[in-house]
């Protein structure tokens, strides 16, 4: 993989115009130039349920990340500097898919299929299914859905690795603008006092994740569920909260 | 009837689980006790609190690996409820617990009670009907 002085060179001059002029062009160049590098990082990842397709789609969003940030004045090797960028890249990926090695894809299958059946047959039923329920709907055995239920904790492992990396926002963004409004300063006093006529779980679910200020993937860490499952739960107690707060204010 | 190591009585099933004190038996508990309450007609929701309480059990009287030492679980399987009681043999106290642990165990079960000097932790979950 070593590269010639003089193509060392080109590529050095050409990440300096690409900073100074963010030329398009220029980009698409470099991007060429060091394709292999990231085929060739996406390849270590493959055989772990992701197909390797996907890994270089992932690993050249790695590769435009790390032309995009790099700084020819701190004096680093391209290489050097775009490696880790391109890894990390690759590990969120895995991370947000959300599997570590060990769960067999059936498994996995299973759980996905799971979070979207839980809320179908909840809505249907009008209350949770149960567990005989679920297997029926997901054509398995009870004991496979309660091992794909304990999937969720392979979740845990493989993003336990990422975490420090993961974008402080990620339960926002599930959360919906609506939900910070609602805990704005004003609305904060009513919302304390609701808090405490809740059933416990909600206001453990609300309390790790408004006043700890935990993500939703921290909450299901923490717990052992999948962030599926937390975000199903918030939702429903944001609803119930919000019901509350609305019919407070219109007695007021 | 009045044998008391009898595994059923009128209807209540007792299930006694003995395991190693090491945390890949976490699984096992967890999979194991879900699998009784799947049995009795729980709910996914339940079924999840029951994953979380465990977790914690197993959290608090597991903190660290324990060759020399196993974790006993009595599982009572009553028509309405769930009732487990978890202890390490032999017996050792639990020595840190906090108040999240405490908020969590009290919102996932019905009922939880944690003698720290025993350490031994006794929880109820009960079987909702139909809402």
């Amino acid at each position: 993989m070593s590269i010639g002085d003089a193509e060392r060179d080109a590529q050095r001059e050409l990440l300096e115009t690409y900073f100074r002029t963010r030329d398009l062009e220029v980009r698409d160049q470099l991007v060429a130039a060091n394709l292999r590098l990231a085929l060739h990082l996406a390849r270590r990842f493959s055989n772990r349920g992701v197909s390797l397709d996907d890994l270089e789609q992932v690993a050249s969003l790695g590769l435009l990340r790390a032309i995009d940030r790099f700084d020819p004045s701190r004096g680093l090797e391209f290489s050097t500097f775009a490696t880790p960028t391109i890894v990390g890249e690759l590990k969120r990926h895995f991370r947000d898919k959300g599997w570590s090695v060990r769960v067999p894809r059936r498994v996995q299958e299973l759980h996905l299929l799971l979070n979207s059946l839980v809320a179908d047959l909840t809505h249907q039923l009008g209350r949770s299914p149960t567990i005989a329920e679920l297997a029926t709907a997901a054509r398995a055995s009870e004991e496979e859905v309660l091992e794909a239920m304990e999937a969720a904790q392979a979740y845990r492992s493989a993003s336990i690795e990422g975490r420090s990396a993961a974008s402080p926002d990620a339960g926002e963004a599930q959360l919906g603008v609506d939900d910070a409004g609602l805990f704005q300063a004003e609305n904060r006093l009513l919302v304390e006092e609701l808090l405490g006529r809740l059933a416990p779980r909600e206001q453990l679910l609300l309390r790790l994740r408004f006043y700890e200020e935990m993500t939703q993937q921290q909450i299901a860490e923490r717990l052992g569920v999948s962030q599926m499952h937390v975000s199903r739960l918030l939702a429903r107690c944001l609803d119930d909260l919000r019901r509350r707060v609305e019919s407070a204010q219109n007695q007021a | 009837m009045s044998n008391p190591d009898d595994a059923r009585s009128d209807d209540r099933d007792e299930i006694r689980l003995s395991l190693p004190a090491l945390f890949p038996y976490g699984r096992v508990a967890r999979l194991a006790v879900t699998g009784l309450a799947s049995r009795n007609g729980y709910s996914y929701d339940d079924v999840e609190d029951l994953r979380i309480a465990i977790g914690e059990v197993f959290g608090l009287l597991v903190p660290e690996e324990r060759p020399d030492a196993r974790l006993q679980l009595t599982c009572v399987l009553l028509p309405e409820s769930l009732d487990i009681t978890a202890a390490l043999a032999p017996s050792t106290p639990i020595e840190r617990i906090t108040d999240l642990s405490r908020q969590i165990l009290a919102a996932v079960v019905d009922d939880a009670a944690i003698d720290e000097a025993d350490g031994c932790i006794r929880i109820v979950k009960r079987l909702r009907g139909g809402s």
